[in-house]
């Protein structure tokens, strides 16, 4: 592994501990649900960018399900804090 | 291996705040955190089938489940 790929994952990682910090300090449940998403967004590109570390490109379908299913859980989310399922 | 560490710390703090929070969509939103986390950490176990199936299942399904749930009951803890 050489510096470029350690330089990515040192910028990966603090953007998680950031959005974590909203999600803990939030005062409301949309601001956590906001912050979620975007920790699975950002776990998203951690997820492509291990593959292309391990060289293994069969891990790509995992990044795939990954935003498939945390979309439809945000969605559910969205619509009962809206007005409740 | 630093970044598995804070992978692992990051889900410990989130299991601790789902635990404390008194709002339970918020407590919710927490424990689909930890599941995310979890399935992060099998990825890296070299293990990419149960991540798939830990993410469908922990990440979205439960999630809904208790959304349903905390509907039909109280939403603030008491």
């Amino acid at each position: 592994m050489n510096g470029t790929l350690i330089i990515f994952l040192a910028i990966i990682g603090a953007g998680l501990i950031l959005c974590f910090l909203r999600m803990l300090k939030g005062p409301t449940a949309s601001d956590r649900a906001v912050a979620v998403d975007t920790v699975t967004t950002t776990i998203v590109a951690l997820l492509v960018l291990l593959g292309f570390i391990f060289e293994r490109y069969v891990y790509l379908d995992v990044s795939l399900v990954y935003s498939m299913i945390s979309f439809v859980g945000l969605v559910a989310l969205a619509r009962f804090l809206e007005r409740g399922i | 291996m630093i970044f598995v560490f804070l992978l692992v710390l990051l889900m410990l703090i989130a299991a601790i705040a789902a635990s404390i929070f008194k709002d339970l969509i918020s407590a919710v939103i927490a424990a689909a955190l930890v599941s995310l986390i979890a399935a992060i950490l099998f990825y890296l176990l070299q293990a990419p089938d149960v991540a798939m199936a830990e993410a469908a299942i922990g990440a979205a399904l439960v999630t809904v489940v208790f959304i349903i749930a905390i509907r039909r009951t109280k939403r603030f803890e008491e």
